[in-house]
């Protein structure tokens, strides 16, 4: 019998352990803002008691209603959970505080959760483009705050032919914050919309707030020549696939021709636009230059609707 | 005698005892002298740094770092692994990789730590170089014996600004070590963004016209002013954003004009002396830097002026796939034992290399080898993404699948539908016959990247037409494979840029810099956005913009720091 004792003790002890059960654990968090505006850090505590804490944030994929459909949370280390929100909402945060023991076959669990509200007030266009240009994404630049200047030339050079360039476009924004609205002209911006950019068009950009900025967005042509003759010799004008505001124009001339004041009969690519030389406005078949060099054109297109808002670009003649 | 004898002293053993340690302490005062005693024979810390060899060593010490095993470990996690061009065997996210690739990690992520802790092991060995280095003796009044010291001093500064340069583009602004560390000052700050990649620049500025342009021979393999001044263009395009022009790609330009066309490029223009200098005298400025001070030259020795040009790079690396001898290479030797130090390498890591594999002699670049051609390798490629990269591209050939040859006929076993997403394959017959001994020099910067940074640059800087040339002359190259005639077009500023992208999206995929490039270009949401809509487990849609850029700061060095240094914004 006395041999029996020892076995019978281990298996006193084995039973004990098998009716060992987890503590009740205890969910509890401090988070440093209910407000937060997207993209910004929001710091949770860990103020309860247990082994295990998982946060779900409430937002898609991590939303602990949804936990049957296969959201999952994000494991707490250290009593300190970090996140930030991307998209502006109100979303019910989730703590599960766990505590096992038994190899899991005891286990405790305690939530709680607080709602985070998530703003987001963006209504800035960092940059604005005409994504399809032929083949080229075309960058519109911001003149002051709210003026969008979109140069286009006429036609376009691209493996070795000269296309059309049209002014129905598509347009697209880049703006921080996914929720921000655009509205062009008072109708809801649409990526695969072309839109006329022969007039100016309104942008305005409304954020998830409800906060409202206007742009104007302004298109011009590239001045160019649309004829040019010296003498009687037409010149044909060359263009480059890189720089859409130069241009070049040769012309051969009988041998022997004095070139040294002649004054060149042009038109010009539209009503709104003028021709320079050296800061002295040319006038077809009056303004005489010196062709021995090559003589540089400088063109400036003024928007009709607005004055203050105009483009430059250049044309280098050369006579042979 | 029985153990517990030795306790039970009795009343004369006590007696015994007090003797015994009286007699004891008198010994022991005895020993201070001998505890004084300067230790024959070995280095101690005062004069370990006197001579070269002594800095040699030291600084062998941090090549060391970057050859070992836990930075290429984690230079393809982060490099490769987050980007879109291969997929993980380990993505669920009850793993601390699965929840890193997902962008779902949390601040305490042990690859995000370890990735901060072996570069800030690594610049602190670099920095013991740098800060000792002013106690070098030199035993000659030679040219040669200051110019010995002043590369080793180049390459130290090299490796610290690489080393920085890593951890400023996963965490931004980054807390700068001083060189001398003191117990009483272990909690630094972080510096900003700006400041970082200031200092960054200002050791690659230096190296440039410390070091000769290029190693050659017995040298091969050590860090050279071609390799300083092409990270510095790397650190310039890192900081500079594309469609904003500003002073960044404009010096890329000039920097490319100096190394990709010979434009003569003086050494204040690179040190950007004065201005970086504040009233520091030039022959100050000179003997920091370990050139020979001037009243100490000879006639016949070089003096080295404000004005003076930086080493000549022209000619000394080329696109064409030959190596250091001009002997012909193939596309794919280029990354294997053939081209190692070949006319398009740059900077290497340089693994020990083995003659006959004996014991002890160990390969340490195995880790490569072994991590990733192999059955369970953590990452991997498949034939949709190697369309989506190549297209009909040559260099597409030269990828390798399951079940298909390697170069030297080797039958790849790597699981089916896979491809290998390695480029520094070993071919059997120059895998030594021991074990843990078969990896190759990792290509870190190649001359393809200088001018295919440098036609980014100039297209940022609107001469769209030069930046056609460079880009097509990595084509040009490339067509020579298989008699190619396919060129890239010209085009308006955001046609050639994209061209530009492609191109180095080819030429450097699988050389785990896919995900920086992206980032660095801006685009890393609507890449990954689109690549996630093609895996079934949506890796990549979690990427925040404006957030995961760049990584949080491990949570422990804000605990131990008390809050002192900052967490990034988001985390």
């Amino acid at each position: 019998m006395k041999k029996y004792i020892p076995l019978l003790a281990l298996a006193l002890v084995m039973a004990a352990c098998s009716d060992e059960v987890a503590e009740q654990p205890r969910a509890a968090i401090e988070l440093d803002k209910n407000i937060a505006e997207i993209n910004e850090s929001l710091v949770m505590r860990f103020t309860g008691s247990a082994d295990n804490v998982v946060v779900f944030p409430g937002d898609e994929g991590q939303d602990y209603e949804r936990l049957s459909e296969g959201n999952s949370g994000l494991v707490v280390n250290k009593g300190l959970f970090t996140y930030a929100y991307s998209t502006p909402g109100t979303y019910k945060l989730v703590c599960v505080a766990t505590n096992h023991a038994n190899e899991g076959l005891s286990l405790l669990s305690d939530t709680c959760s607080v709602w985070v509200r998530v703003i987001d007030d963006v209504t800035e266009i960092t940059r604005l483009s005409a994504p399809q240009v032929l083949y080229d994404e075309v960058f519109a630049s911001l003149h002051g705050d709210k003026d969008w200047v979109l140069a286009l030339p006429k036609r376009m050079r691209f493996s070795n032919s000269d296309r059309n360039v049209a002014l129905n476009q598509r347009l697209k924004f880049y703006i921080p914050s996914q929720s921000t609205q655009v509205f062009i002209d008072g109708e809801p911006y649409q990526s695969n919309t072309r839109y006329n950019l022969a007039n100016m068009l309104e942008v305005k950009t409304v954020s998830n707030e409800g906060s409202e900025r206007v742009y104007k967005l302004h298109t011009l042509n590239y001045g160019e020549f649309s004829t040019f003759s010296l003498a009687g010799v037409r010149g044909t004008l060359q263009r480059t696939e890189f720089d859409y505001s130069y241009s070049e124009l040769d012309i051969t001339l009988p041998a022997g021709t004095d070139v040294t004041a002649l004054a060149p009969e042009f038109t010009l690519s539209g009503d709104n636009v003028r021709v320079y030389v050296d800061g002295i406005e040319q006038q077809t078949g009056v303004s005489t230059q010196d062709f021995t060099t090559p003589v540089t054109y400088r063109f400036v297109t003024t928007s009709t609707a607005d004055p203050s808002i105009s483009v430059e670009s250049t044309c280098k003649v050369t006579v042979n | 005698m029985k153990i517990s004898n030795i306790f039970n002293l009795g009343k004369h053993g006590v007696r015994a005892g007090i003797l015994a340690v009286a007699l004891g302490s008198v010994a022991l005062t005895g020993c201070n002298d001998f505890l004084d005693q300067e230790v024959q024979g070995n280095n101690i810390d005062k004069d370990f740094y006197d001579t070269r060899y002594k800095l040699q060593a030291s600084l062998n010490a941090a090549y060391d770092i970057l050859q070992s095993d836990a930075i290429q470990d984690t230079d393809w996690r982060f490099g490769e692994a987050l980007g879109d061009h291969v997929i993980g065997t380990d993505e669920g996210l009850s793993s601390h990789m699965g929840q890193l690739v997902h962008f779902r990690f949390n601040t305490s992520n042990n690859f995000i730590r370890n990735r901060w802790e072996i570069y800030y092991k690594a610049i602190h060995r670099v920095n013991q170089v740098i800060a000792n280095i002013d106690r070098a003796k030199v035993s000659t009044n030679d040219y040669s014996a200051y110019r010995e010291i002043r590369e080793i001093l180049g390459q130290a500064k090299f490796l610290r600004a690489y080393f920085y340069f890593n951890l400023a583009k996963t965490f931004g602004g980054v807390p700068i070590r001083p060189e001398v560390e003191t117990v009483d000052k272990l909690v630094i700050p972080r510096s900003s963004r700006e400041d970082t990649y200031a200092y960054i620049e200002k050791d690659l500025r230096e190296a440039a016209i410390m070091l000769p342009n290029r190693y050659t021979s017995n040298n091969s393999g050590k860090a050279s002013s071609g390799a300083a001044t092409a990270l510095l263009m790397k650190v310039l395009m890192y900081q500079a954003v594309p469609g904003t022009l500003s002073d960044k790609w404009q010096e890329m330009v000039k920097l490319g004009g100096y190394f990709v066309k010979g434009n003569a490029l003086s050494l204040k223009e690179m040190l950007h002396y004065p201005e970086n200098y504040g009233d520091m005298e030039w022959e100050t400025l000179r003997k920091s830097l370990w050139f020979k001070p001037r009243e100490l030259n000879a006639e016949t020795d070089p003096y080295e002026s404000p004005e003076s040009l930086c080493p000549v790079l022209l000619n000394a690396y080329s696109l064409r796939y030959v190596d250091a001898y001009g002997n012909p290479l193939t596309y794919d030797q280029q990354f294997y034992l053939d081209g190692e130090f070949c006319q398009g390498s740059i900077f290497e890591i340089v693994f020990k290399e083995s003659g006959d594999g004996t014991a002890g002699d160990v390969n340490e670049g195995g880790y490569i080898f072994d991590t990733l051609f192999s059955l369970d390798s953590p990452i991997y490629s498949i034939s949709d993404i190697i369309t989506r990269i190549y297209g009909t591209d040559v260099r597409r050939n030269f990828t390798i699948g399951h079940h298909e040859y390697t170069p030297d006929m080797e039958n790849t076993e790597i699981g089916s539908g896979r491809i290998l997403s390695l480029k520094w394959y070993t071919p059997i017959k120059d895998r030594p016959v021991y074990g843990g001994d078969n990896g190759k020099n990792r290509r870190i910067l190649r001359y393809a990247d200088v001018v295919l940074m440098y036609a980014e640059a100039l297209n940022e800087c609107g001469n769209g037409a030069e930046a056609l040339e460079q880009l097509n002359s990595n084509k040009r190259v490339v067509n020579e494979i298989n008699n190619g005639t396919t060129l890239y077009i010209g085009g308006g500023y955001g046609y050639l840029r994209d061209q530009i992208w492609k191109e180095r999206e080819i030429e450097f995929a699988f050389e785990w810099d896919r995900f920086f490039d992206i980032v660095r270009q801006g685009r890393a949401k609507s890449v990954l956005q689109s690549f996630s809509q093609t895996r079934s487990n949506q890796r990549g849609v979690y990427f925040r913009e404006g957030i995961n850029e760049i990584f949080p700061i491990p949570q422990m060095e804000i605990d131990v720091s008390n809050g002192v240094v900052t967490q990034n914004p988001g985390y």
